[in-house]
């Protein structure tokens, strides 16, 4: 089964292949493809006849306007929009550094603070829950954008992984030379590291700035006024009414899937690269 | 290269801040609250107490009252007279020892002692009187008095008694089932499938930029998002996979997706394949990319089929990948919670209740923080030997890389 790429394979044998993509895609992208066709029928459509038909038959815009202009959604898209974007510079800042020194530093708990960040890597993420909760209500902290700190905990350890693959990849003698010119640590890292390093800073952004957007258990539990309400928790309280209105369901996760979209669409080369670099090349 | 000083030092004193802050800290906090009877509803309850503690404003506001209520005129009787006389002297000599103190404070054992013998005597004291006098507000006055014991707040230090619960409590069976088929059943399909996907994509074939965007969209899409339209598509009434499934003859009726146990479940299972298969794909191609082709040729060469080449240089060159990628999934399927916090919120019944959403339950449903920590410790444990599990299979793979 396994074969190099780019082979001049005999056409035909590439026929079954061809089949099981088509059907893998369809698979993938269906579900998209549904909530989109729903997004414009009526509710009456949704509801009725029209349920399991393809087309709408009296295309609206009614849910729309509902979700953007009742249930605030375009709210909880800004709110995605600051914490991601505040959570991604800062983790970015702390992991430069800290990949940078164990990508070129040798120092006594080196391989502690490697261990120490994989590890956090692999905690549930429900075991800081409780304590940060009752730190959060203690501060005063609960329902404000202060909830980016704590995201430290999911996004810091991918951070750092992938800076420092990206670290170690980048040669020595470049910042040997800028040391003997008498640069310090910090000069070598941003005038001589950072720049080289910028793909590779960029991928890490990417990365963060997607599991920050993703973020749901600190969200739901810390920030409950829905004046704070990110993306998915906003998108989950769609679902706790008792009837579901599922015309609104599908504008907002069309809405809300567009940002994710454009991410996927502009940036698939770092995001692909990001993800490997975690842990599979060798 | 160079050792430790105070700039190298600068370069991760930020981390260290906040991983011990905000990834640390709070495990050793959860830690503790599983050895308390710990609950943020209930007064007595709602901290960490060690030792037994003692309210002075409940006791000195009680105290003054039964005095009040037991001043009284019309009480004449000798030996009456004394049983107030001794109710006040009790009261009197512990509201001396409070004198200057507010709020909560600890106490020695023999103010607790004192504390008590004025309870008991204060009680007495009302039964006696009651049958004789008409009390003023009678009817209140020994849930008054309670409130002298009350003042006294037991330590809520628990030890193991949190975990010999979570160990007999069929809850937590169930959730700890329920939430080790979901890995394994899921991470199963996830890798078979992703691996099928990555030979294919690995042919190389045109489209590949398509294939990559519509593989990374369902990774990308927040969980939350993604169940919910699941959600929509389960449904009942008007979903069409609830109705595709059950045309098809997988279910009897299409409600029965999401309303019977195996359905819900397998609706769970299937709406996690569809995210992460993709996701899987993707790592294990970038694997396959690292295989050099000349190892292909020469096994073609030798004559060894393509079946053989799979076996013989594919699987044990991916190996190192895939190891990696199942870690990683495995743990993720462990801790799921978002998927089926909108998708199911762990029923029906139950059924598809993992450890996560019950500790999630139990701290926020019910704020038992205590019993909620127990059950978040015990994934913890889990989450950890499936780590030591699969970081002993890698061996240095992982950390030799740096």
């Amino acid at each position: 089964m396994a074969q190099q790429p780019n082979h001049p394979d005999a056409p035909k044998s590439k026929w079954p292949f061809l089949l099981l993509l088509t059907f893998y895609l369809v698979v993938v992208v269906f579900p998209f493809f549904w909530i989109l066709v729903t997004s414009f029928k009526s509710s009456g459509e949704i509801f009725g006849d029209n349920a399991f038909g393809v087309v709408p038959e009296n295309p609206t815009l009614e849910h729309y306007a509902s979700v953007i202009l009742d249930k605030g959604i375009l709210r909880a898209v800004w709110n995605s929009l600051i914490v991601s974007f505040t959570t991604t510079v800062y983790i970015i800042l702390v992991a430069t550094f800290a990949a940078y020194a164990i990508s070129r530093f040798e120092f006594k708990g080196k391989s502690v603070l490697l261990g120490l960040v994989l590890a956090v890597s692999m905690f549930p993420q429900m075991i800081v829950i409780g304590p940060i909760y009752n730190l959060f209500i203690d501060l005063g902290w609960a329902n404000s954008y202060w909830i980016v700190l704590p995201y430290s905990s999911i996004t810091l350890p991918m951070a750092v992984w992938i800076l420092v693959t990206h670290f170690n990849q980048i040669p020595l003698a470049l910042e040997e030379s800028a040391r003997m010119d008498g640069a310090t640590p910090f000069q070598t890292l941003f005038r001589i590291v950072f720049p080289l390093a910028a793909p590779g800073v960029f991928t890490t952004a990417i990365i963060v700035f997607i599991i920050a957007w993703n973020e749901f258990v600190l969200t739901i539990t810390i920030n409950s006024q829905s004046e704070y309400h990110t993306v998915p928790v906003a998108i989950s309280f769609l679902r706790t009414q008792f009837e579901i209105l599922w015309g609104e369901v599908a504008a907002a996760t069309v809405i809300v899937t567009i940002p994710t979209l454009l991410i996927v669409l502009f940036f698939q080369r770092q995001i692909v690269s990001g993800l490997t670099s975690g842990g599979v090349k060798e | 290269m160079k050792k430790m000083g105070l700039r190298e030092f600068l370069f991760i004193l930020p981390i260290l801040l906040l991983i011990g802050v905000f990834s640390l800290w709070p495990v050793v906090q959860s830690f503790t609250y599983t050895f308390f009877d710990y609950q943020l509803n209930d007064q007595t309850k709602s901290g960490l107490y060690l030792n037994e503690r003692f309210n002075v404003d409940v006791y000195n506001e009680t105290a003054f009252y039964v005095e009040r209520f037991l001043d009284r005129s019309d009480i004449t009787a000798e030996e009456d007279k004394q049983t107030v006389e001794q109710v006040v002297e009790k009261l009197n000599n512990v509201t001396s020892q409070l004198e200057g103190k507010e709020g909560v404070i600890e106490i020695d054992n023999e103010l607790k002692t004192d504390i008590q013998e004025s309870y008991t005597t204060t009680s007495k004291a009302i039964e006696t009187l009651s049958e004789k006098y008409e009390l003023q507000r009678e009817q209140e006055l020994p849930a008054l008095v309670k409130d002298l014991d009350n003042s006294l707040i037991e330590s809520n230090f628990i030890g193991f008694q949190g975990y010999i619960k979570a160990f007999n409590d069929d809850r937590v069976h169930t959730a700890f089932i329920n939430t080790f088929v979901f890995t394994i059943v899921s991470v199963a399909f996830e890798l078979v499938l992703g691996l099928g996907m990555a030979l294919i994509m690995n042919k190389g074939m045109r489209g590949q930029g398509f294939i990559r965007t519509a593989s990374l969209i369902p990774w990308a899409l927040p969980t939350a998002v993604g169940a919910l339209m699941w959600s929509y598509l389960y449904d009942g009434g008007y979903g069409i996979v609830a109705k595709i499934f059950a045309d098809i003859g997988l279910i009897a009726e299409a409600n029965d997706l999401m309303q019977t146990a195996t359905g819900a479940m397998s609706a769970a299972i299937l709406a996690d394949i569809w995210k992460t298969t993709p996701y899987m794909a993707i790592l294990l191609l970038a694997g396959l990319q690292t295989i050099p082709k000349s190892l292909y040729e020469a096994g073609s060469i030798d004559g060894a089929s393509k079946f053989q080449q799979f076996f013989r240089i594919t699987l044990p060159l991916l190996k190192p990948s895939i190891l990696v990628a199942l870690l990683f999934r495995t743990l993720d399927a462990f801790r799921v919670f978002d998927l089926i916090y909108v998708l199911t919120n762990g029923g029906p019944g139950g059924s598809t209740e993992t450890l996560s959403i019950y500790s999630y339950k139990a701290m926020f449903g019910q704020t038992n923080f205590g019993y909620g920590s127990v059950i978040v410790m015990i994934m913890f444990v889990c989450v950890a030997i499936i780590a030591i599990i699969f970081v002993r299979v890698l061996g240095t793979n992982l950390m030799e890389k740096n």
